[in-house]
């Protein structure tokens, strides 16, 4: 019984020391972090204390990610929000020669060819942030409040498939944690399953 | 190189996305080539990623029968397809059935996946190379005459170090003309690979909260097994990775979200021999094993009843009960001797103290399940007070045996009491009944641990049912003597045998009791087996003066002293129990050289305790000198700093500064006026609150004559 639970005990230890997918918890401080972004800015989390912000992972190669960006689905929702004052960091930590890794110039012309209206694209080639916050796919969402809380993790929406058709039927948590955020109501999904490629981070 | 990269990134992204204008002139070139393969090409560096075929296991459906069907996924090398949760990434395999009117698809049918690292830490549970989906389909009991097209619709995601979405529309023509079975290697190679639908005999599993993790325990499993779960949560509830923790796997969950259910398919390896089986978990309960539906459940109770009867016959006979059951045995011979019908319904008495502890245990583990915690056969022995009580029973017990003491019923007990006393041993049947129980239940009996295993799993009925089981078992010979009274005279005759026969059997117990002080060890450590030898002593005390002093024939002075002195020897008892436990009230700090050191640099006067928890001067010092309130007091006032140096274990520096005061053992009391150069004050062996004071007194006045002196 004892020696059970003991190792029981040791194997949890072993688990939280050896996690090298840390993730963060809705309702705790998100973490602060500092990347540059694709036009030689840096962006530091704590800067933008005071508004809300969204963290998107991204990989262009991604064919999750090409849905939403294909249909123009991430763009509307970027600029429906980054017009409301909601900061929009889409954060690429696919690894060198991995797919997704591209010099700053190439995903300047893939966001200008597709119209993005984010605020920044962040380039986290070592992984470091996507570990940080537990980043699993492309894409995989993250809300974060003026406090500097997270108040929503998981995917941009209800219907895991590359069909775009699956779009427009699909509820979208992101736009709906969003939209309820800014109107000062609260909303119930706050942590969803996120679907897509897998991150593509260093071997 | 670059350019072959550009055009496969190309085709993937027109393979996937609405063609944007740009690019739409190439990509309409390469739809059109690729349209001769049905669905999405997936054609990377010139290879098909995965093939899909759909195959059945006949070539010939019959009318109102079952046939299985299946899509056979060939996939290209390192690339892999998803299983029903696909993990931290990719999306589970789909596949749409079309089948013609009155054709009945089951659920599909997932072979065992494979646990699969991906850069980062991730991990998604897959197919590599190979898989066959499949599920069992009933024909309607009119079929049409000639060939019969099946089709079925397949989404997948397959992925490498990239993924590439992919669907295919898929067909088969069946009867038409073919005879017998086809694909039986397929589909006996993917059938043995499919989780079983119950758990093996033996094991089983809970789940249960544990922050934010949760752990999925595995019961009756070989040591040394490797365990592994493959969860399937619910909607929105994001699993990390599970991980092998003794006999746990220990899962966590995003958000902390409390899971009240998990599915999932639970592995255990052992012996070069892998057993997988669907599960489904609880946190308020045990595995209800994912079992076929009702009549298989019915199947395993009845199988389980069996079980327990036989189970329940074989606990007289095991050590922990035998003793008690043999005792019952020597009662029907002597009460049989005098009256028979008295012995029958002595028997029948007896075994309804045996059903109703059974009861009582089975109304138990029901409402612990009910409320969520674990239970398991013999639980109440996790319980160390329990085991106390129990101890103590058997010990009077083989008092009673050996005639230390006689139970006799008050010659001036009225009314209720006198009934009970003309009616003979009926309680006292009764009660034995219930004891032989309680001691039964730590030894499983062969088959009793199946039927046990399996009651556990089960809703109350099942769970009474079984337990009821075992009881009737155990009870049985008695029942057999009650109902054939005649039997009774095949047992031997009373006499002076008896006498002897129970002193043989108060060893018995006190050996029962050996392996209770065992337990109680186990669970409370030395302190517990030393609290249980005190209570045998208080109940060895209170038995000789209810023996000696107390009988039917002593006088009334004699029984009013002995209940006295049965009080007092109580109350000295559990006096002195709280006395010697309780904690010192002296906020002692753990002696060193170092610590010495540092509180003589203070200045501040020092007090050391050499102590050792065998050496009974030094407790009794500690209790009536040194925690007395005046030394206390005194300690305070003038802020004396408190160090115990404990010797239990013989630490060679205690050792040391001992012999250099001259003495060779513990107790040894030092006190350090206070300043650098006094030298400590030797306390005698034996001390008294006053001792300690005066010397205290004694030495901080030399103190103040030496600074008068200088």
């Amino acid at each position: 019984m004892t020696i059970r639970n003991l190792c029981l005990v040791f194997g949890m230890l072993a688990l939280s020391a050896g996690a090298s997918l840390a993730g963060v918890e809705v309702g705790q401080p998100a973490p602060d972090f500092g990347l540059p972004d694709t036009k030689g800015g840096t962006h530091q989390l704590s800067q933008y204390k005071g508004k809300w912000v969204v963290l998107e992972w991204y990989n262009p190669d991604c064919p999750f990610v090409r849905k939403h960006y294909g249909s123009g689905n991430m763009q509307a929702l970027q600029k429906e929000f980054t017009a409301k004052g909601v900061i929009w960091l889409s954060i690429d930590s696919s690894a060198p020669g991995q797919e997704g890794n591209y010099p700053a110039d190439k995903l300047n012309e893939i966001a200008s060819s597709q119209g993005s209206a984010r605020t920044a694209l962040l380039l986290d080639p070592d992984g470091k942030v996507g570990h940080e916050y537990g980043a699993k796919t492309t894409p995989d969402m993250y809300i974060i409040n003026p406090e500097g809380n997270l108040v929503y993790e998981g995917a941009i929406d209800s219907k895991p498939s590359t069909a775009l058709a699956d779009i427009k039927t699909a509820t979208n948590y992101v736009k709906i944690a969003l939209d309820s955020s800014l109107s000062g109501k609260s909303f119930s999904q706050t942590v969803t399953r996120p679907y897509g490629c897998s991150v593509k981070y260093a071997q | 190189m670059n350019a072959l990269f550009a055009i496969r990134k190309l085709v993937l992204y027109c393979a996937t996305v609405a063609p944007r204008p740009v690019s739409l002139g190439l990509a309409m070139t390469l739809l059109t080539a690729s349209m001769v393969i049905p669905g999405r090409a997936q054609v990377v560096d010139g290879r098909q990623l995965v093939k899909a075929q759909l195959v059945a296991d006949t070539q010939h459906i019959e009318p109102g029968q079952k046939f299985r069907l299946g899509v056979l996924y060939t996939i290209v090398p390192k690339w892999h397809i998803y299983w029903k949760y696909a993990g931290d990434a990719g999306i589970p395999t789909q596949i749409d059935w079309q089948l013609p009117p009155g054709f009945r698809a089951d659920a599909l049918q997932w072979p065992l996946p494979t646990r699969d690292q991906e850069p980062g830490g991730l991990e998604v549970f897959d197919y590599n190379e190979e898989v066959l989906l499949f599920t069992e389909v009933q024909a309607p009991d009119q079929l049409p005459t000639g060939p019969i097209e099946l089709a079925a619709k397949s989404n997948w995601l397959v992925c490498e170090r990239e993924c590439v979405p992919g669907d295919a529309q898929l067909s088969l023509t069946l009867n038409g003309g073919g005879q017998g079975p086809a694909n039986q290697d397929i589909f006996s190679k993917y059938s043995a690979s499919l989780p079983k639908a119950v758990s093996p005999a033996g094991y089983s599993l809970s789940m249960k909260p544990s922050g934010s993790q949760m752990v999925v325990e595995f019961a009756g499993v070989p040591q040394g097994s490797r365990l592994d779960f493959f969860p399937v949560p619910p909607e929105n509830v994001v699993l990390n990775h599970g991980k092998q923790a003794g006999n746990s796997v220990v899962l966590s969950v995003d958000g902390g979200a409390a899971l009240e259910r998990l599915k999932g398919v639970a592995v255990v390896q052992v012996n070069g021999k892998t057993d997988a089986f669907d599960v489904e978990l609880q946190t308020s309960g045990h595995a209800a094993a994912n079992a076929g539906g009702v009549s298989a459940d019915l199947l395993g109770v009845l199988q389980a009843v069996a079980f327990a009867l036989v189970g329940g016959l074989i606990l007289n006979v095991m050590p922990c009960v035998l003793p008690v059951i043999s005792l019952k045995i020597f009662g029907f011979v002597s009460e049989a001797g005098e009256r028979p019908d008295k012995a029958f319904r002595l028997a029948l008495v007896f075994s309804a103290g045996i059903m109703s502890c059974f009861a009582v245990l089975a109304a138990i583990v029901t409402f612990f399940r009910a409320v969520g915690a674990e239970v398991g056969w013999g639980f109440q022995f996790q319980d160390y007070r329990f085991v106390l009580v129990i101890a103590c029973l058997v010990f009077a017990f083989a008092l009673n045996l050996f005639g230390v003491f006689e139970l006799t019923v008050s010659a001036r007990a009225t009314g209720g009491l006198a009934k009970l006393a003309a009616g003979g041993g009926y309680g006292g049947a009764f009660f034995q009944g219930t004891f032989a129980t309680i001691l039964a239940t730590p030894c499983t009996a062969p088959f009793l641990g199946t039927a046990s295993a399996f009651a556990f799993t089960q809703p109350a009925w099942a769970t009474f049912l079984i337990f009821f089981s075992i009881g009737i078992g155990m009870a049985l010979p008695y029942l057999l003597l009650a109902i054939q009274p005649k039997w009774l005279r095949y047992l031997p005759k009373p006499g002076s045998w008896m006498v002897r026969l129970k002193q043989v059997l108060g060893f018995l117990l006190l050996a029962t009791l050996l392996w209770l002080n065992w337990i109680v060890g186990r669970l409370r450590g030395v302190d517990g087996m030393v609290e249980l030898g005190g209570l045998l002593l208080i109940i060895g005390i209170l038995a000789w003066i209810k023996g000696s002093f107390w009988t039917p024939v002593s006088s009334g002075r004699s029984r009013a002293l002995a209940a006295l002195a049965m009080v007092a020897v109580l109350g000295i008892s559990i006096g002195s129990y709280f006395f010697v436990t309780a904690p010192s009230k002296i906020p002692w700090q753990a002696f060193s050289q170092q610590s010495l050191d540092k509180a003589l640099q203070s200045g501040r006067p020092i007090f050391v305790d050499f102590t050792a928890d065998w050496c009974l001067t030094c407790k009794a010092n500690e209790r009536f000198a040194l925690d007395s309130a005046a030394v206390r007091g005194a300690f305070t006032q003038q802020q004396v700093v408190v160090l115990r140096a404990d010797w239990t274990h013989g630490d060679p520096e205690i050792t040391q500064i001992l012999k250099e005061h001259g003495r060779a053992g513990v107790p040894m009391y030092l006190f350090y006026p206070g300043g650098k150069d006094r030298p400590p004050v030797v306390l005698p062996e034996l001390i008294s609150p006053q001792t300690v004071l005066d010397a205290m007194k004694a030495s901080s006045q030399t103190v103040v004559d030496a600074r008068k002196a200088s």
